[in-house]
């Protein structure tokens, strides 16, 4: 029964463009996925270790900045480059995991915040590299063929079946990450860190390894974003409020749940998005409203509720 | 050798607003053990008042505090009555959490209503600045600098010498003890709560006419103020008002003598390393 549900929400993933191909429906599900990478990587740190990040956007900006800077410099097409991305990500994700977890709890998040307030602003200083507060675009993405066809970038409907794939990556990482090693230890670090640590878990080695496979998918997600929109600038891939709205996907959707995220980020992104529609502006307010309840009435997260009544385990 | 005194002045200005805002949160975490994220939109909230007062009231925004500290402080009772009372037992991370919520919410809904706009507060009496001894003192930061000496001269008078004022400090030095003793800590921890926010209002209301204004101004004001405590400790008042007295002087020295950009960036660098180092705060005073 569960295999034909995941077999059916997998087909579902893959031919859900040519059932709804409005462009504006294509958008929103190309931000709805991109979303449940961001969100997936801030619960593989926040849920399962339980250490709260309030600057997963440096993983974002550095995996979007990477991309954009192989491309433009060097000619790497971006399929090459969203890897890279997040592979740099994930490197710079060891110093800021060595000093950050020196420290505990709230202490953590505020120098998560600090650490990644230095990043923008060395982001919007060294001109020489990224340009500075002008930003990067990107006018035109390389020619490929896809089992003989072109591929026209014009169109949204490749961005989504790559977005797709990233999102079926970070869901399944998250699986297998519950089933190892590495998620047990998280597990017992977030319910009790000096216990963990009693019975000989390598807490900083675990919370780092923790924050890197995290900070991968932040830069994976980071460089579709870059190649996504085409254009990026420190403010928009390295603000404090893009680190807050991946906190909150991730909660309202269910922490140290596997589809959580997903979940939080099919209820958060369409309401926020539908919202920009009619207003342009304040989106942002549904989500504060949306961690305000869930936090006093539902802190396991609604696919955290759901999968009880449900009787699924993830 | 006169830029350096001219940057040590204008830091020191500007520091006193940044200690006040400061004091609001660190005795918000004395009492409660919360970390306040809201805490930069209520200072938000205190610049729009004097924007608001001068568009629409047609009264001098310094003037304008007496309407916004008290109404300031019946916002803070609603708040910890109906939003965070309940939320506070769950912990500090759910609390930190509740408080982003809670921020992003106040800064959209400013967004909504008062639209993204940058706008500035003009006074007629502050073209020129003040030359004491050939440095120049903007008028409306000077102003600002002599009413953030009074009210921080006046909180302290209320914290060290009224019965409320002891309870309060009693109450964030030793919960439990301050219970046993008689002391009502839900009715401290509202009027703390009260109390912090109309001190960041009133301090928004200073800044008001010397920083553009615009609803999200709170996140970078929140993530300034984090380094302030932090550096004077968390929980204790005067180290609050030396780290905002310091991280003023330290950025206005940066501006001049570091780069301009980076100048903020200096406040997060020592922020980390005194979180890493010296976690009590530089002076050894806070709890952590």
């Amino acid at each position: 029964m569960k295999k034909i549900v995941i077999a059916l929400a997998i087909l579902l993933l893959f031919t859900a463009p040519w059932i709804v191909s409005s462009p504006f429906f294509v958008h929103l599900m190309i931000m709805v996925l991109m979303w449940a990478v961001l969100g997936a990587s801030w619960n593989i740190l926040g849920g399962f270790t339980g250490q709260v990040s309030f600057g997963h956007a440096t993983f974002l900006g550095a995996g979007a900045y990477t991309t954009m800077i192989l491309y433009l410099k060097l000619g790497v097409a971006p399929w090459y480059g969203i890897p890279i991305g997040g592979l740099v990500a994930a490197l710079i994700a060891l110093p800021i995991g060595f000093i950050c977890f020196r420290l505990r709890g709230p202490y953590f998040a505020l120098s998560t915040l600090a650490v990644a307030e230095i990043i923008r602003l060395v982001a919007l200083n060294w001109e020489s590299l990224t340009n500075g507060p002008v930003g990067l675009l990107i006018t035109t993405l390389p020619d490929v063929t896809f089992w003989g066809k072109s591929i026209d970038w014009e169109s949204k409907i490749p961005f989504y079946y790559i977005i797709a794939v990233i999102a079926l990556a970070a869901i399944v990482a998250t699986d297998i990450m519950s089933r190892t090693r590495l998620g047990a230890y998280s597990l017992a670090i977030r319910e009790d860190i000096d216990s963990a640590e009693a019975i000989g878990i390598n807490t900083v080695q675990t919370r780092v390894a923790a924050l890197s496979l995290s900070a991968f998918f932040a830069g994976v997600a980071g460089g579709f974003y870059a190649m996504y929109l085409r254009y990026i600038d420190p403010d928009a891939v390295f603000s404090i409020a893009l680190s807050v709205e991946m906190v909150f996907i991730a909660v309202v959707g269910g922490l140290t749940t596997v589809a959580g995220p997903l979940v939080g980020a099919i209820v958060l992104v369409t309401f926020g998005e539908t919202f920009r529609q009619i207003l342009l502006v304040g989106h942002l307010i549904l989500y504060g409203l949306a961690m305000m309840l869930a936090i006093r009435y539902m802190p396991e997260g609604i696919w955290g509720k759901l999968r009880l009544w449900l009787g699924v385990q993830h | 050798m006169e830029t350096f005194v001219q940057s040590i002045v204008s830091g020191i200005l500007t520091g006193s607003l940044y200690a006040m805002i400061g004091v609001g949160l660190t005795v918000i975490f004395g009492v409660m053990r919360i970390i306040n994220m809201a805490h930069g939109d209520m200072v938000m909230f205190g610049m729009y008042g004097a924007f608001l007062s001068i568009a629409f009231l047609k009264i001098d925004p310094f003037l304008s505090i007496v309407i916004w500290i008290p109404l300031a402080f019946f916002v803070g009772v609603f708040i910890y009555r109906f939003l965070l009372k309940n939320i506070v037992p769950a912990g500090e991370l759910n609390t930190l959490l509740y408080t982003a919520g809670l921020s992003l919410f106040i800064a959209n809904f400013v967004l909504l209503v008062a639209t993204g706009d940058y706008r500035t507060i003009k006074l007629k009496y502050a073209i020129m600045p003040l030359r004491p001894f050939g440095i120049a003192v903007p008028i409306p930061l000077a102003i600002a600098f002599g009413m953030a000496i009074l009210i921080t001269i006046a909180l302290y008078w209320f914290l060290v010498r009224t019965d409320t004022g002891r309870a309060i400090r009693a109450t964030s030095q030793e919960p439990e003890a301050a219970a046993l003793m008689g002391v009502n800590v839900d009715r401290m921890a509202v009027i703390t709560f009260a109390l912090g926010t109309a001190l960041a209002c009133a301090a928004g209301v200073l800044l008001a006419p010397s920083l553009y204004l615009y609803p999200t101004v709170g996140e970078i004001l929140v993530a300034k103020c984090f380094v302030i405590v932090v550096l004077g400790g968390l929980g204790s008042v005067p180290g609050a008002i030396a780290g905002g007295l310091l991280l003023g002087v330290v950025e206005s020295l940066g501006a001049v003598y570091v780069s301009v950009p980076y100048k903020d960036a200096i406040g997060f660098v020592i922020f980390l390393l005194v979180l890493l180092f010296r976690p009590s705060g530089l002076f050894g005073v806070g709890k952590s």
